[in-house]
Order: C-alpha cells, then sequence, then structure tokens
C-alpha cells in the first residue's frame, strides 16, 4: 500500500482532518480535483466561527460547533491565521422574531455557548450605528468570529504538509477500491491511490462519493450562496457579524466585516441540481441586496468591488453524516459538511482520530508523532506590519520592496513565496496572497501575476491559467496569430 | 542626509512629468517624480496608436512619441525620476511620503510640496454585479491593451467589448488588426461614452456593430468564457424581457468607466469629491491639503493628453511656489456650482490669483445649438451640441474674478438655446 490514509477532498474538512492525522505516524495522501485551495464550498462561504447556538441540540452540528469554536481561538496562533474576534448578533425585527432569539438563547445554553445574551435594539445601535432602527432587539454572541477562509485552508493544509502529508491537486477522485469488503484505495485521473483507510471529505461531491461505497443512506443536495463584497474602505460600516432571524422568505441574510476589513453581505439559499454551478444570479443578487438593506438600511452598493457564489453541501437530513462504515471497511464519511463546518472542522478531525481508533483498530494503528509541528508560519503580510518590519523584510529580500497587487498591498516576495509554496495559477497567488482580492480585482495584478509565474516556473506566459483546466489568460501571441489566420485563410 | 526635495511629484504619466516641468521652470530646486512602473510615461506606454498632441504639437503623435518630448523636455529642465519606485503610504499629519524600491528599501521624505498625478483606474466588473460565472477571459480594455501591446500576446479571438469607453473603441480595432473578431460594442446608455472620432474610425471604418441602450446580463463560462448574453435596456437602464440574446465569445473587455485613483490621497487626508471621485481643487491645483496638489486624471478624468499635461504644468509650478514661500495663505475660495445639466467639474474654487479654465462634462446630451457659460458674466460661448463623452470648458480671467468683487459663488452651466 502507498498510504495508510487517503483522504478525498482538501477543503477545510479534508485538510483539518489531514492535520489532526499528521500528529500520529501515518503515510496520508489528500487529493483534490482544484487547482488551487481552497477551492469549493471552503473559498465563497460567510467565512463565520459560529458562536454554536444555532444548532439543535443532540445534533452532530451541536455536538461540533462549540468545541470548534474554541479549538479556532487557539490555531489562530499556531497557524498564523486572520481571525477578527468581533462577536455575532442575530437582529429580531418584532415580538415574533424576539421569540425567536429566547428560543437560540436557550439553545445556546444547552450547548455551552459562552456568554450569549439577548440586548435591547438600542444597545446594538450603540455598538453598531448603521443598522437598522427598527431593530427591537439581538442575540449577542460574544465568541463568534470571522475567519479568513483563504488563508485558513491553506494554513492547515500546509501545517498537514510540514508534518509529512502528501497534497495531489488537480487529482479527481473516479471511484473506490474494494477488495474482500476491506478498502483497498481510491482511483483518480491520475491513478490509483492505494491505502486501507478512505476519508470521504468531498463537499458538495461527498453524497456521490459515499455511494461508492455502498453508501445511499443520505443524499446531497447542492444549495447555492449568493453574495456581494465590497471595498475595504467599507469596513468600519459594520464591526461584526450580523445575521437575520430566519423567516418564510428565507434562511436570512447576513452583513459582516470580513478579516480583511471588506464589507459582505449573503447567502441565498438555492437548491439546485448541478454541485459545480457557482454562477450568481438576478434573483440571488436582488435577494441578498434585500436581505442585506433590511439590516442595513445606507447598506454601500455601489462600493460592491465583486459578487459571487459558493455551493454548500447541504443533507435532506440537515446534518453532519460523520461516520466509519461496517462495509466496506476503513470507509469513513465526514460528508454533508455545511455552515457550521468551518467552525467545526478541527473538533470534527479530532473526532475522526478517535473514531479510527476505536472503530478502525483492526485496519490501522495510530502512533503519536513526537516530531509534530503545531507551528506553521504566514506569508509575510506587508500590509499589517509596522514600518520597521517592513524595512527589515525589504532589505533581507528586495523582492519585498517592489508591490504585485496595489490594491492590497501584495509585494512581489509574497508573490514568489506563494510560488515556493505551491502555487501555479493566478487563483492560487491570490488564495495565498491576496493579490486580486481588492478594488481592482486583479485588473492591475492580473498580468504581473501572470508574468512571474512565467518567469519562475519557466513556463510561457499563454500557458498561465486563472485557475487551471482550460482557463487561460491568453490564446498565443499577437503576430504569430495573425500570421496563422492569414495562412488558413490563404489555404481556403 | 539627501537634499530636501522641494516638489515631489508622485506618478510619471503625462501628468506627472509636466508637473516636474513646471516645477522647475518656476524656480523649485530639488525636483522629483516617482513613478512606480520600470519606465516613464504611464499609461500612455501602451497607447501605441496615434491621435495624442493635435493641439500641443500641431501634429499627430502616438502615446509613447507624445511622452517622450515630454520626458526631454524634463530631463533638460533639470527634474530627478526615480522608477521602480512606489509610494505605499502618505501620513496625514506630517505629509511624509513613504515609498519603496528595490534598491532603495524602503524610505520617509518629507518634501516641501507633494503633487498627485497618480491618474486613474478602469472600473472592474464588480461595479457593474453582472449575474453568472466567473471564467477567465475577461479583461478591462487596458488590461487586454498590454497584454497586447506590451507583453504582445493575444487575450483571445473573438471578442465582445461592453461599454463605450475610448480604450474600448481603441481596442476594438486593435482587436481586428490582430486578427481577432469582434462581435459587438454594447453601450447600457443611449450615448457613447467615448469621442466621436474613434466611433468612426475604430467601430464604423471596421463595420464593428454598435449597440446602444444594449447591455451584457449574464456570463456563460466556468474555465474559459464561452458567451455572454446580451439585452435591450429601458430609460431605466432595466433589461427588457424577451430582448436577450447569446452572443458567443471568448473574450469580454470591459469600457465602463475610469475612476480617478486616489488612495493616497484618502491616506493623506485630503477631501475627495463625491461626484469627480479626484481631489476637491481650486484653481491654482492645491488640494484641502495646501501642500498638496493634484493634476490630470487624478482629478477629474480628461479626453484629451493635452488637457492633462497643461493641468501638470499648473500644479508643478503653483507646488513650486508653494514651497519657496510665495502663495498666500489667505487666498480667496470662491466655490463654482454647476447648473443642472452639469454632471461633474473642476476645479471647485477659484482665488482669482490666476486665469483659470473649469472643465464639466453635462449629464445628458443637447442635440441641438447650446450655450456654456459662466456666472456672473464671466464666459458664454456658442456651442454646436453638448454630449457627455466630450468635455467642455469655460475659462476664467483672474481679472475679471477680482473686479467682480464680493461674489458668493460662480455658477457655470450649459444650456440650449
Amino acid at each position: 500500500m502507498d498510504y495508510d490514509i487517503v483522504i478525498i477532498g482538501s477543503g477545510i474538512t479534508g485538510a483539518s482532518i489531514a492535520r489532526e492525522l499528521s500528529k500520529y505516524k501515518l503515510r496520508i495522501a489528500v487529493i483534490d480535483k482544484a487547482s488551487e485551495l481552497p477551492a469549493g464550498a471552503s473559498r465563497a462561504n460567510s467565512s463565520m466561527i459560529h458562536g454554536g447556538f444555532d444548532d439543535k441540540p443532540g445534533t452532530v452540528k451541536a455536538k461540533f460547533c462549540v468545541p470548534g469554536n474554541k479549538l479556532w481561538h487557539k490555531l489562530k496562533g499556531e497557524l498564523d491565521v486572520h481571525i477578527n474576534e468581533c462577536g455575532s448578533y442575530v437582529c429580531a425585527f418584532n415580538d415574533d422574531e424576539t421569540k425567536h432569539l429566547e428560543k437560540l438563547l436557550e439553545q445556546g445554553k444547552t450547548n455551552g455557548a459562552p456568554g450569549v445574551e439577548i440586548i435591547s435594539g438600542d444597545k446594538l445601535r450603540e455598538k453598531e450605528p448603521n443598522v437598522s432602527g427598527e431593530i427591537v432587539a439581538a442575540l449577542w454572541s460574544p465568541e463568534a468570529a470571522i475567519i479568513n477562509n483563504f488563508e485558513a485552508v491553506n494554513a492547515m493544509i500546509e501545517s498537514a504538509e510540514i508534518n509529512g502529508v502528501k497534497l495531489f491537486l488537480e487529482t479527481t477522485a473516479t471511484g473506490l477500491l474494494v477488495d474482500g469488503g476491506k478498502v483497498r484505495g481510491v482511483s483518480t485521473n491520475r491513478g490509483e491511490f492505494l491505502a486501507p483507510v478512505v476519508i470521504n471529505a468531498g463537499g458538495v461531491h461527498s453524497g456521490e462519493i459515499a455511494s461508492w461505497a455502498g453508501d445511499t443512506s443520505f443524499r446531497i443536495i447542492p444549495t447555492k450562496g449568493e453574495y456581494f463584497l465590497l471595498d475595504r474602505t467599507t469596513g468600519g460600516f459594520i464591526h461584526s457579524f450580523l445575521f437575520s432571524c430566519p423567516s418564510k422568505a428565507g434562511k436570512g441574510i447576513t452583513v459582516l466585516q470580513t478579516a480583511e476589513g471588506n464589507l459582505m453581505s449573503g447567502p441565498t439559499a438555492t437548491e439546485q441540481q448541478d454541485p459545480e454551478d457557482r454562477t450568481t444570479t438576478p434573483e440571488g443578487l436582488a435577494e441578498v441586496l434585500k436581505g442585506a438593506r433590511r439590516l442595513v438600511p445606507n447598506f454601500p452598493v455601489n462600493m460592491n468591488i465583486t459578487t459571487f457564489a459558493g455551493v454548500r453541501a447541504n443533507t435532506e437530513s440537515g446534518d453532519f453524516e460523520i461516520y466509519a462504515l461496517k462495509s466496506p471497511r476503513g470507509f469513513v464519511n465526514a460528508a454533508g459538511i455545511k455552515s457550521p463546518g468551518f467552525t467545526s472542522s478541527p473538533a470534527i478531525a479530532e473526532y475522526i482520530a478517535e473514531l479510527l481508533k476505536e472503530e478502525l483498530a483492526d485496519v490501522i494503528t495510530l502512533t503519536p508523532n513526537e516530531k509534530f509541528m503545531p507551528e506553521r508560519r504566514n506569508i509575510p503580510r506587508f500590509l499589517y506590519l509596522d514600518m520597521d518590519e517592513r524595512r527589515k523584510l525589504a532589505e533581507n529580500d528586495p523582492a519585498y520592496a517592489q508591490i504585485v497587487c496595489r490594491c492590497e498591498t501584495v509585494t512581489e516576495g509574497q508573490v514568489l513565496e506563494a510560488i515556493r509554496r505551491g502555487a501555479r495559477t493566478i487563483t492560487a497567488v491570490k488564495m495565498m496572497t491576496r493579490a486580486g482580492t481588492g478594488r481592482c480585482q486583479g485588473g492591475f495584478c492580473c498580468p504581473r501575476v501572470a508574468e512571474i509565474l512565467s518567469r519562475e516556473l519557466n513556463i510561457p506566459l499563454d500557458e498561465i491559467t486563472r485557475h487551471g483546466g482550460e482557463s487561460k489568460l491568453l490564446v498565443g501571441k499577437t503576430k504569430e496569430f495573425l500570421l496563422n489566420k492569414k495562412g488558413a485563410a490563404a489555404h481556403e | 542626509m539627501s537634499k530636501k526635495i522641494d516638489v515631489l511629484i508622485i506618478g510619471a504619466g503625462p501628468a506627472g512629468v509636466a508637473a516636474g516641468i513646471g516645477a522647475r521652470r518656476e524656480g523649485a530646486e530639488n525636483v522629483v517624480v516617482l513613478e512606480r512602473d520600470w519606465d516613464l510615461g504611464g499609461i500612455l506606454q501602451q497607447c501605441i496608436h496615434p491621435g495624442f498632441g493635435l493641439r500641443t504639437f500641431k501634429e499627430e503623435l502616438t502615446g509613447p512619441e507624445y511622452m517622450h518630448r515630454f520626458i526631454e523636455q524634463a530631463h533638460e529642465a533639470g527634474v530627478e525620476f526615480r522608477t521602480n519606485t512606489m509610494v505605499f503610504q502618505i501620513d496625514r499629519e506630517t505629509n511624509t511620503v513613504w515609498t519603496m524600491n528595490k534598491e532603495r528599501g524602503i524610505e520617509a521624505l518629507n518634501p516641501g510640496a507633494i503633487v498627485l498625478t497618480m491618474g486613474c483606474r478602469e472600473r472592474p466588473l464588480g461595479a457593474i454585479r453582472i449575474p453568472g460565472g466567473r471564467p477567465a477571459g475577461i479583461y478591462t480594455a487596458g488590461t487586454a491593451q498590454r497584454f497586447v501591446n506590451m507583453e504582445g500576446y493575444m487575450p483571445g479571438k473573438r471578442a465582445v467589448i461592453l461599454g463605450s469607453g475610448d480604450i474600448g473603441l481603441i481596442m476594438a480595432r486593435r482587436m481586428i488588426w490582430e486578427g481577432a473578431t469582434v462581435e459587438g460594442v454594447y453601450e447600457v446608455m443611449s450615448w457613447p461614452g467615448g469621442l466621436r472620432r474613434n466611433i468612426a474610425q475604430c467601430l464604423d471604418d471596421y463595420g464593428i456593430p454598435f449597440h446602444l441602450k444594449t447591455t451584457v446580463t449574464k456570463i456563460h463560462g466556468q474555465d474559459r468564457l464561452e458567451g455572454v448574453t446580451v439585452a435591450e435596456v429601458d430609460d431605466h437602464m432595466t433589461p427588457i424581457k424577451g430582448t436577450e440574446r447569446f452572443v458567443e465569445c471568448d473574450t469580454l473587455l470591459l469600457a465602463i468607466g475610469l475612476i480617478p485613483e486616489n488612495e493616497l490621497s484618502r491616506m493623506a487626508g485630503i477631501e475627495i469629491h463625491k461626484v469627480t471621485g479626484g481631489p476637491v481643487v481650486n484653481d491654482l491645483l492645491q488640494t484641502t491639503n495646501p501642500a498638496i496638489f493634484a493634476a490630470g486624471n487624478v482629478v477629474i478624468v480628461y479626453d484629451l493628453v493635452d488637457n492633462v499635461s497643461d493641468e501638470g504644468l499648473v500644479a508643478g509650478a503653483n507646488a513650486a511656489k508653494y514651497a519657496l514661500g510665495k502663495i498666500p495663505s489667505d487666498v480667496k475660495r470662491i466655490p463654482v456650482r454647476g447648473g443642472e445639466n452639469v454632471r461633474l467639474y473642476s476645479p471647485q474654487f477659484v482665488t482669482g490669483e490666476t486665469d483659470t479654465t473649469i472643465f464639466m462634462r453635462v449629464t445628458h446630451p443637447i442635440e441641438q445649438p447650446c450655450r456654456v457659460f459662466a456666472e456672473p458674466g464671466f464666459y458664454s460661448q456658442r456651442l454646436r451640441y453638448a454630449r457627455p463623452g466630450e468635455m467642455n470648458e469655460v475659462k476664467i480671467k483672474a481679472g475679471q474674478v477680482k473686479s467682480a468683487g464680493d461674489i458668493s459663488e460662480i455658477v457655470i452651466d450649459i444650456q440650449p438655446v
């Protein structure tokens, strides 16, 4: 066998499991079909670390959300990830909604969510002056936080890699290899990955992957969520995370300030067939805008810099599907992970380790890895350094004195470091450095990042892709193209 | 310790290079222009088509040729240029300018006066929120122009152009010259965004269809762009149901407007005008911080580079005067007010210390003889028409302002006659 464990999917769930299991002496492969991380739902979500009051006691979600929240507050330092510990409010506009807050408060207490309390609308407006005057009460959750989800997924998988995990991008699982009721590995577009344990962290595809093992006990309902992202100068408009109460009209739109200081609003919840359809729609965007304006009447949508959509892995039960199959032996589901999946992922990962010890001891042995290194350092973020740190960085490496992305003040040094850490596409550099996430959305830096990728990886500029596959930026050289066309015309 | 910089200019495009010349001619000793690119000229480096400098040089030059003439003058005048140097911060209390450069590292400069000449940037796709996917193949026209003219690569073979700003029109023609197909130019307004001469020379001459009151309503494709849905819009710019049609293309070029680039200006704490998007300036091109001046597209987006250079010369000269202590702190500040059909204008204040030109754009086109004027009685000129895509101006003499005595405002407007 090549590996002890193959993990399908390197979203936050798969990456967290990989890192947790790298605390043991195991040969682990993580495969993901994307060209850069995060890709699926881990890229496009509300980036919320939930307080833990929203999940019905007794559910799997409720079991993992509060512990996950606590773990993230610890992981923040270990993984060097940006988390804005701003708390969240659920806003109530009338008596019915206030009653709902009381229910959430009770749930929060049962789930062990610390510090949850109901405050008046006026008290909320003292903290958040731009919220609607019609809000009568709010549920305050001080432990809720907002994470930089691009950084977090990369940090998690990097930490796993530091501890020996092998990551394979652009590797699509195509089937499960089973032999005599036992898992033997995964077949992919790049050959077979053999291992006695396969963990399904396939997100929106996790239902299909489970069905390869004959498990059809749950079905994934791909559910699209659309968002607005506004210019970073709008960040101070709202300082925390605002939820609406769920109503007949929908699950409720949120307004938040991202960990990077952008104002953001979303998501919708539209069920669809296609797990890969991440297109935004006029109806979806209109719904978000309406919801945003209900919470924040002067929501400055004219400062919008991009809209995007993510597809989350809803299940019919609405709950996570985390368990080991009796048969084929060695197959483990970490499936149907949606909100609060980002929050729960480190706790899910710890649980998976226990599960392997307790239920699959005959298949795999978990021996602690004494050399495990919990610390991982981020690529230096020029934007957040003080002037002395910047000077030092630039003196040591002049590439840190050259700006590539002017909106987010990303230096060439950061781009080079991202490439050193595995970035191969424009989007990979964006995920790892934030170059291209600002108000010009890559208009300025995209050609420059493309040039650096071309130079460093020694591949022609017209082979550089936006996000892998057929997403090439350019179609060829200017005059060559013209001559070829003329030649072809002459032939005709 | 290096010599104190009298006038520090940020950006070596047409405005900045002219500001350098202006500052030296006015007697400033140490004039430095910072440029983040490796070469001088700003966006004109990639504007290799002719049509520049008709007014200034009475001949038709390409962008690089036009810049070359000014750069030569600047070198002769003794302007110092620092390329590959980016300003990343301006401290508002001290006017300290922080720069970075691979050789020089990070430096703090404290000049006598600053001229902001950062130019403008293109509005991105996000600003107009088109639903659909996020494939490769969507570029602002300027980014595509850089790829084609500077790097020598084609962004695609079959293009749709959204918006009819000048760069989009120029790029439509450029794509045709390079053997690509241009399916059409789509403009949501009922009038073109760019100059009439560019519509004629870049679209009409090549038979490129130009669709007014039409926009892109959906983007198709996941990896590479596969096409767009276009639809006609009503008077409220809402797409009209039933008019949607699919246009196959692998490239979408955006020419949907330019925004003055004022991140540094905001850091510096100067007032930014809500409509122009540029610093509020008086006729000396002085911002609300008396030591900071601004010129060119960073103030208001111009049609012609000649105006940008003119303004650079004026701002540079006044910044030099300020650094030399020759601008009194108690200059008049007469507000300019735009009439009903004036969408934006600059400068917004008049001191009466200098002759001045106020540039403006109308909100709605006037397709009949009209009059552009400045009250009280400063200026009046007949026009054959007035269009949003083509700037208008009024000229006011310092003497007129002085002899007008105590006036509370100057009103500018364009009205049909």
